[in-house]
């Protein structure tokens, strides 16, 4: 395990990958059609072997290519089938352990950008920050116009699971900052309304409907993951090591994939 | 959403929901959903590197195609330059009857057939002495007599112990093993030789750059090397290295052992199934045979049972075949057998009875090399499926021993078939030019089985009045013109189309025990006591012995020098007791019927010639129509009666006198020839495409008028 560098995040990765691995390989073996499947692939095959062997004529050449490609598209859309009954749970998997693995909280001593969006360029001039104990401001807000965004640095001056509020006017508006380290669930925006957005990219309620602020986010510094001596983002860890837990239980369970 | 909302969505309703949710999921774009698990990733992966080898071998291909073609044109530069047809396509039905085809044409049966006759050529194609498949495809292919390709028969002898062996192949294990113990680790491959002499006619076409595509010509394993692709036919042998054992798996109690082609395996039951096993290969570390096991466990209403087999599980009905199953025949770690079966139903109530096919050798992963390259076995696998890959695929044992019925073994055998005119039509797409040669074994197989149906007075049919006789027959030529029909669309008027049969058939309604009239005749003694022999010559007293018969047609003198207890001088007393034979023999008269049961005893001195001539029988035996030799002279055994009845399913033949059985030669352009042969047909293929042809052929060319400016002189087709 040590020669692997495995520490929680990787762990993590590793379990979820497992579990992850073996379901889906049951869920392909009972929703796809194994039969169609496995004609799919050796038809794959045979035309790729046709080019091997009948590689001095050119037409059977550019006839198997073509042929690869239909019988690519045939497999995928075989393939498509199983993939309906994951793609919903596994997209809202991956985007809940994003929360917890795509990003690592803000460090004590970090400086760091907190940005408000708001709907009236007007009103950015009323916009103030108010930071609890362990945050500060180390330079005025910095107006972007443009973009009717304005941004404050801050520094963590402390561990903490924080509350920073803008206060526009007479609204409030508070945002969740975490300094520390571990592996906490993480939002870095929050924002108002746009269900779906929120669904894929913000782990906090929305912003009061009919107020002046659009969102607020904090920019924390993307998780690198260290397993087998490389630096991996979470998901590409995820790619390798559940396609190949996949690899192996699909040999184990005879599934065709 | 209201909490109840959803339960009061009616199922159309939550379709377009649920399919609103999905395309959301799927078009908003954001890094966390971009990659959706190992079903994406697999899918993915597996079609990107399909693509990318696809594409890689397009690339390949193209950039070296130049190269490939100069290369081409400098080794093969005169490769079609004297061609005078762009594409030979050769069709084998193997025993196709010219007799029973031009009746079946008269009868409008075979309008194909009939088309290519008036169109270019029919004529009766003389065959080979003796008129056995494995003799005749040997000398189509060579172009030469026995004495130069060396097949007999389907056996031959060993002259130090008189037991038989095959003739076509020899299969050893490896040169070298490591023993430990009672193991025994094989070091290598199995050792196999091909025992067919001379040089098929497409290795030479192959040499000027025309390429071939050959499937299931009879005696082509194991397969050669050569500029094309070949898949092996007639002689492949099954996993366990036999000519085809099937397994009869049964709960009836019976000590009766099928004589040959095929194995009985009791059926037990558990308290949940039944269970039995499929016979395997010797286990190559020693010891027992392999095998595999299997469940049976019947289905309700009585009529259907699922069988489990490894990870195979299926269902079949009382009647109905399985596709092919893969078995795998585990020796130990790193050692396994890889063959295909199909399990037949018989039974399941109140006995369970299971019919399973020999166990083939998977063409798509093969122990053996059964193609030329071994990837075109696979590739076939891959493009039709798993298919019958043994030489005597159509198990005419199986209903010999009533194993299987009349329907199941033609199920069988169209099958295969249909397998076969896959292949058949997929070869000739990939050849649009050169050769393209398939053998069907149907026709053979279907008329040995089924010739009693034919035979007013056929004993075996005896029970089975005329007017409810069926006509299988019939119906096989009409599927064969049907055939012919569709590859005659797919030829133009540069291809020459030959449809050959290597030879014809006939009834065989009588058996023909030689070693008994030997025995009678004093040629061939037994053992004091004796009145009969064993099977493979039991009890034979070789030291008083002159002559003996086993195989079809064979009759051997027991020469002294030659056999291992040889009597007979070789020379003079050879030569008279040769002629003494042939006198005695030729019109040898069935008392029963008072009808020649011999039509013509032949010197092999006068019909061969060649260096394999050593290994030939000294006299061939044509038995006349209606007759052959019986099924214990085949296998050596001599039996009290000369003359008898065939009672067995197999009641048509043809290794009687070869003047009675000729092949069919149809030919889409005229060939001038009125007494063509089969020993013809490779020299006129090789000259066709403009080839020297090599100086120890035994057959001429034959003079075909080709319909383009490039023919020399030769008449049009009309």
């Amino acid at each position: 395990m040590g020669s692997l560098g495995i520490n929680v995040p990787s762990g993590i990765v590793l379990g979820i990958s497992l579990v992850v691995g073996l379901v889906m390989v049951l869920v392909f073996g009972c929703t796809s059609d194994q039969k169609a499947i496995h004609k799919a692939k050796d038809r794959l095959k045979a035309h790729l072997l046709a080019l091997r062997l009948f590689q001095d004529q050119i037409q059977v050449v550019l006839r198997s290519y073509v042929r690869i490609v239909l019988a690519t598209g045939d497999y995928l859309r075989l393939a498509f089938k199983p993939l309906l009954f994951v793609i919903v749970p596994m997209t809202f998997l991956i985007v809940d352990v994003d929360r917890y693995l795509g990003s690592v909280p803000l460090s004590t001593g970090q400086t760091f950008l907190i940005r408000a969006r708001i709907d009236d360029p007007d009103l950015l001039n009323q916009a103030s920050l108010q930071l609890p104990n362990g945050l500060a401001s180390t330079a005025p807000p910095v107006h972007e116009p443009a973009d009717n965004r304005i941004a404050w640095r801050v520094i963590a001056e402390g561990a903490g699971d924080f509350a920073v509020n803008i206060q526009v006017g007479d609204q409030l508006f508070a945002k969740r900052v975490i300094v520390g380290s571990g592996v906490p669930r993480l939002s870095p925006v929050r924002l108002r309304g746009k269900v779906w957005e929120r669904l894929f990219v913000s782990a906090e309620p929305s912003l009061p409907a009919n107020k002046s602020v659009e969102a607020i986010d904090v920019q924390y510094p993307a998780r690198e993951i260290a397993f087998a001596g490389m630096e991996w983002n979470w998901m590409w860890l995820f790619f390798v090591l559940s396609l190949a837990v996949g690899f192996v239980f699909k040999s184990i369970l005879g599934i065709e994939i | 959403m209201m909490p109840g909302r959803k339960i009061l969505l009616t199922d159309r309703r939550r379709v377009p929901a649920y399919l609103a949710l999905l395309a959301l999921v799927l078009l908003c774009p954001a890094r966390s959903h971009a990659y959706a698990g190992p079903g994406a990733g697999f899918a993915v992966i597996s079609s990107f590197w399909a693509l990318f080898v696809a594409f890689f071998y397009s690339v390949y291909a193209f950039l070296l195609w130049p190269f490939r073609q100069l290369f081409r044109l400098l080794r093969h530069r005169k490769a079609y330059a004297k061609a005078l047809i762009k594409r030979a396509v050769i069709l084998g039905f193997d025993g196709m009857d010219p007799e029973l085809t031009e009746r079946f044409i008269a009868e409008g049966r075979m309008p194909n057939l009939a088309k290519l006759r008036a169109q270019g050529t029919f004529r009766k194609l003389g065959t080979t002495y003796p008129a056995i498949s494995p003799v005749a495809w040997s000398t189509f292919m060579t172009g030469v007599n026995p004495g130069k390709h060396n097949i007999y028969d389907f056996l031959a002898r060993d002259l130090s112990n008189y037991l038989p062996y095959l003739s076509s192949a020899e299969i050893k294990g490896p040169k070298r093993s490591w023993k430990i113990g009672k193991y025994k680790i094989p070091l290598g491959r199995p050792m196999i030789k091909g025992m067919r002499r001379g040089i098929p006619f497409w290795h030479w076409l192959g040499e000027a750059g025309i390429f071939c595509s050959v499937l299931r010509v009879p005696v082509t394993f194991p397969p050669e090397k050569f500029s094309g692709v070949l898949l092996s036919g007639m002689c492949v042998p099954d996993l366990k290295g036999s000519q085809g054992t099937f397994c009869f798996c049964t709960t009836r109690t019976s000590d009766d052992k099928f004589r040959e082609g095929g194995v009985q395996v009791p059926v037990e039951r558990t308290r949940s199934a039944y269970v039995s096993y499929i016979p395997g290969p010797e286990n190559p570390l020693g010891g027992s045979e392999l095998r595999v096991k299997f469940e049976i466990y019947p289905g309700p209403g009585k009529n259907q049972a699922r069988f489990t087999v490894d990870s195979e599980t299926f269902t079949l009905r009382v009647g109905e075949y399985s596709e092919w199953i893969p078995l795998k025949f585990k020796a130990g770690v790193g050692f396994s057998a890889h063959g295909i079966s199909r399990f037949y139903l018989k039974e399941i109530s109140p006995e369970v009875e299971v019919y399973i096919t020999p166990v083939n050798i998977d063409p798509g992963r093969p122990d053996l090399p059964i193609s030329h390259p071994v990837t075109y076995s696979i590739y076939l696998e891959k493009m039709f499926g798993p298919y019958a890959t043994l030489g005597l695929a159509e198990d005419t044992w199986a209903l010999n021993e009533k194993v299987l019925d009349d329907e199941a073994f033609l199920a069988q055998c169209y099958a295969n078939h249909e397998d076969r005119e896959r292949m058949l039509f997929d070869a000739l797409e990939k050849t649009q030019q050169g050769l393209c040669a398939c053998v069907f074994d149907t026709t053979d197989r279907v008329q040995h089985m089924f010739w009693r149906y034919l035979d007013e007075n056929h004993p075996a049919a005896r029970e089975v009045p005329r007017d409810h006789r069926p006509t299988i027959i019939q119906d096989l030529y009409a599927r064969m013109d049907e055939l012919i029909g569709r590859v005659m669309k797919q030829i133009d008027d540069q291809t020459l189309l030959m449809i050959v049969s290597d030879h014809g058939f006939k009834s065989f309604a009588r058996c023909v025990n030689l070693n008994a009239w030997l025995h009678q005749a004093g040629y061939l003694a037994l053992k004091p006591g004796k009145t009969e022999s064993g099977d493979w010559f039991d009890d034979v007293d070789w030291s008083r012995t002159r002559a003996y018969t086993m195989g079809l047609n064979g009759l051997y003198l027991n020469l002294k020098g030659r056999e291992r207890e040889g009597i007979v001088e070789p020379g003079v007393e050879a030569e008279s007791l040769k002629n003494e034979l042939r006198r005695k023999l030729d019109g040898l008269v069935d008392p029963a019927s008072g009808r020649a049961g011999i039509t013509g005893v032949f010197d092999c001195e006068a019909v061969y010639a060649g260096p394999y001539m050593d290994n030939a029988p000294d006299l061939i035996v044509g038995y006349g129509d209606g007759y052959r030799a019986s099924w214990d002279s085949v296998m050596g055994k001599v039996t009290s009666q000369i003359f008898e009845d065939n009672l067995k399913a197999w009641s048509g033949d043809h290794c009687i006198d070869p003047r009675l059985v000729p092949g069919v030669l149809f030919c889409n352009h005229k060939i001038s020839d009125e007494n063509p042969a089969i020993v013809d047909v490779a020299p006129t293929v090789l000259k066709l495409f403009g080839l020297a042809l090599p100086g120890y052929l035994d057959g001429k060319p034959w003079m075909v008028g080709i319909s383009t400016n490039r023919s020399a002189g030769l008449p049009p087709a009309s």
